[in-house]
């Protein structure tokens, strides 16, 4: 796996298993998990995968990497 | 210094963004990466890739292989300090000689930080644990003269328990009640199949701590001279593998060659090694899976394949090469004048 394709996997990894909470709770979870834990540069480069065709992200990590797009600025 | 409030790069991350060519130093202190971290060929590759690789330590530790600067290190009979434990018991480490490589490890550290032009005066780690104290809740009220006065004291030390805390949580955890969260069971995506059809699992032994750096270099080598294979007798014999062969131990993400124990301590469809040696360097094996919430290396779950074996793996030759040239100090040649 490359950097891009590592970070997704680990996106992924993180929704499905917050995915048990249910949505929107896992999505949050989620996109709060990456905002506390993930360095400002991992942060950049998954938002920036959302545009890539075929992104690879499930929906929950996709849906919860656009809220992190929104409030990017503020990691809860 | 003002804080970064941004989380930092996990390591397993930092190796990634160095061969991306995106992350160029690195400090290393007491921690063997290149033997102790999954997938030694990645991690040598993160290594070479950057810039400035220092290491800090007490041994030229595998690590040091790559390392453009080694600082050495002084041992707990040479320096001031404390050690924690897991009882969370801070405990004084008193100096009783002078250490051998000049400095103290903390002195380095200033001596470093200084020449990267800071204006850190410390004189004595009492200061350093001050400002510990200073920055730490749960340290509030820590210090040498506490320390002394009482022996040891278990953390949180604080001005309400200014003896410390023996045992943590009575009446209530810090965020109140405990929480409960329902999680489902999702398995490894490190599969077995017909190419690597057996588990890897790999772990430790009493006689050696962690990649061995310091328990390599004593006699406790009597008790654990080599890591091996751990095969049971029905895997063995479908491989016409005998008890002390050598056997090539294969994954997806490297090989390596040791040899082999067969014995039903493990059982059939799994393989045990450890990985205190740097000349089997198990972790050449292991794959880069790891937990979602701390990315800590899924050691437990490898899917290899062995078969007889009679020559090293091409990564064992290749970094026996690259030690041996590294570690090859030349004469200095006395300077004329």
């Amino acid at each position: 796996m490359n950097t891009r394709q590592k970070l997704v996997y680990m996106a992924n990894q993180i929704a499905a298993n917050f995915a048990r909470l249910g949505e929107p709770a896992a999505v949050i979870a989620t996109a709060d998990h990456i905002a506390r834990f993930w360095d400002p540069g991992m942060r950049s480069k998954i938002v920036k995968q959302l545009d890539e065709p075929g992104h690879g992200l499930s929906a929950a990590a996709a849906a919860a990497i656009t809220a992190l797009r929104t409030g990017q600025e503020t990691p809860s | 210094v003002a804080l970064d409030h941004e989380p930092g790069l996990r390591i397993p991350n930092m190796l990634d963004a160095a061969v991306d060519g995106e992350f160029k130093a690195l400090i290393i202190q007491g921690e063997d990466i290149l033997q102790s971290d999954p997938n030694t060929q990645h991690v040598a590759a993160g290594l070479a890739a950057m810039e400035c690789v220092v290491v800090h330590d007490l041994f030229l530790n595998e690590t040091a292989t790559y390392a453009h600067v080694f600082l050495p290190g002084s041992t707990f009979l040479e320096k001031d300090g404390t050690f924690t434990n897991a009882e969370r018991r801070i405990q004084r480490v008193r100096k009783v000689m002078a250490p051998k490589a000049r400095y103290a490890d903390w002195e380095a550290v200033q001596l470093l930080a200084n020449a990267f032009g800071l204006d850190w005066r410390y004189t004595h780690p009492a200061q350093i644990m001050d400002e510990i104290a200073r920055l730490t809740p749960t340290f509030a009220a820590v210090s040498y003269d506490a320390l002394d006065a009482a022996g040891s004291m278990q953390w949180p030390v604080t001005a309400a328990q200014p003896a410390g805390t023996p045992t943590m949580h009575i009446g209530a955890f810090t965020r109140g009640k405990g929480k409960f969260v329902i999680t489902d069971y999702i398995p490894t995506d490190e599969k077995t199949g017909p190419r690597y059809p057996l588990l890897l699992t790999t772990g430790r032994i009493l006689s050696q701590y962690n990649v061995g750096a310091q328990t390599r270099r004593t006699d406790n080598v009597a008790w654990h001279a080599e890591d091996v294979l751990e095969i049971h007798p029905h895997d063995a014999e479908q491989r016409g593998v005998v008890d002390g062969d050598w056997v090539s131990l294969k994954s997806r993400a490297g090989e390596t060659t040791l040899r082999a124990q067969v014995t039903d301590r493990v059982a059939p469809g799994v393989v045990y090694t450890t990985f205190h040696h740097p000349a089997t360097q198990a972790n050449v094996v292991t794959s880069e899976y790891s937990d979602w919430a701390t990315n800590c290396p899924e050691y437990k779950v490898t899917a290899v394949q062995v078969a007889p074996s009679n020559h090293k793996a091409p990564w064992q030759e290749d970094y026996e090469r690259l030690g041996e040239q590294r570690r090859h100090i030349e004469p200095t040649t006395a300077q004329g004048g």
